[in-house]
């Protein structure tokens, strides 16, 4: 009797649980994280590709994006809603653990990288400008992680397009191209 | 003293049998050839299938295998494995290696319990410490993809001059070598005229 009564009221909760979370699922944007572009700086690539993987993990753990993508994976090209991460970097101060040990104020390592967001048409959909240093304990790839952190929290928090009507504008924009072509 | 003055008249003097122990020699000779080139043989096929070890500590990037394992980073018949002690090891075939670099960094050796020693010796203590306990690694960075084309970043910690070889082997296999050090120091020198 006890165990039918909290079926009652559990099971229908549970059942309309499933939905909602593919619903929620089905809103999200796909992101594909880019190969991190050096810019104008001499980066190491060790700082390169630490970047890269940190991100894929940090963004992970945010829950905003449906799938992320790896850059150059073909199964990126099938997913419906996607947004690709560009990440360029415009400030590497390589450091140095010893000298942060021995003097405290120098040896800092510092990075500074400009996160785009971009549609597959190009079109900006967020920017910024992110931070991530090393200033007194740890090895100077820790630097590459707290950036990644950055990123992924300016990402959870940005305002994105909402999709249906980023659908709606892609398919009255190509409406209107098909009407054009008739004329 | 007789019998050995015959003896080797006799030789000179018996043109066959000398040829006879000639023959001898030159077979003897031919043996020896062909067991020197059988070993220098034996020798280049080693160099063929050779394998680099060396021991690593994975930082970042390689797929399977969690942060700071330390593990036999090897490289063997076009494969590169990364085996933790008594694990399976995680295999990138050379061919979808596409880029490889090798850099420098130095380490505070310890971690965070030598750290918090340094920070409780007075007198600035630590920091004379810190100045001595420091070490240098080389850092092995690979860029390759997966089967769907995904392209990944490993980042390994290897000993101090141990980099190189595993970079070398890569490189015969036809892996692209990026120069990190040359890139700095040319844009080092290049800052460097842009200031005067």
């Amino acid at each position: 009797m006890v165990i039918a009564s909290v079926l009652y009221f559990i099971g229908p909760c549970a059942l309309s649980a499933a939905p909602a979370k593919q619903a929620s699922t089905a809103t999200k944007w796909n992101v594909l994280v880019d190969r991190i572009s050096p810019g104008e700086t001499n980066i190491d690539p060790a700082f390169q590709q630490a970047i890269y993987e940190n991100l894929i993990e940090e963004l992970g753990k945010t829950t905003r994006f449906n799938q992320i993508f790896r850059s150059g994976d073909r199964k990126a090209n099938e997913a419906p809603e996607l947004l690709i991460l560009k990440t360029e970097v415009q400030k590497y101060q390589a450091g140095s653990e010893t000298r942060r040990a021995v003097t405290t104020i120098t040896g800092a390592t510092k990075l500074r990288v400009d996160s785009k967001l971009c549609t597959k048409e190009g079109q900006v959909v967020f920017q910024s400008q992110v931070d991530g240093n090393v200033r007194f304990l740890g090895g100077n790839l820790r630097a590459t992680h707290n950036l990644a952190r950055h990123v992924a929290k300016k990402l959870k928090d940005a305002t994105l397009p909402n999709i249906s009507s980023e659908t709606r504008d892609r398919s009255s924009d190509k409406s209107e191209v098909a009407h054009l072509g008739k004329q | 003293m007789n019998l050995l003055v015959k003896k080797r008249m006799s030789r000179w003097m018996n043109p066959i049998r000398s040829l006879r122990e000639l023959g001898i020699h030159w077979s003897a000779a031919l043996i020896l050839f062909a067991t020197w080139q059988g070993s220098l043989l034996a020798q280049s096929s080693n160099k063929a299938n050779s394998v680099t070890s060396v021991s690593a500590r994975h930082v970042i990037g390689l797929e399977g295998v969690r942060k700071n394992a330390q593990g036999q980073l090897t490289l063997a018949n076009d494969t590169l494995k990364f085996q933790k002690n008594g694990e399976a090891a995680v295999e990138i075939k050379t061919v979808s290696i596409t880029s490889v670099s090798t850099g420098q960094q130095d380490k505070q050796v310890g971690g965070i319990p030598v750290a918090l020693g340094r920070a409780a010796t007075p007198f600035g203590g630590g920091r004379a410490i810190a100045l001595f306990s420091h070490k240098k690694y080389d850092v092995l960075t690979l860029e390759y993809q997966d089967k769907d084309g995904g392209l990944h970043g490993a980042v390994f910690q290897v000993a101090k001059g141990q980099s190189q070889s595993i970079q070398n082997e890569l490189a015969a296999n036809g892996v692209r070598v990026v120069e990190a050090q040359a890139k700095q120091a040319k844009s080092g020198t290049e800052d460097k005229s842009e200031n005067k």
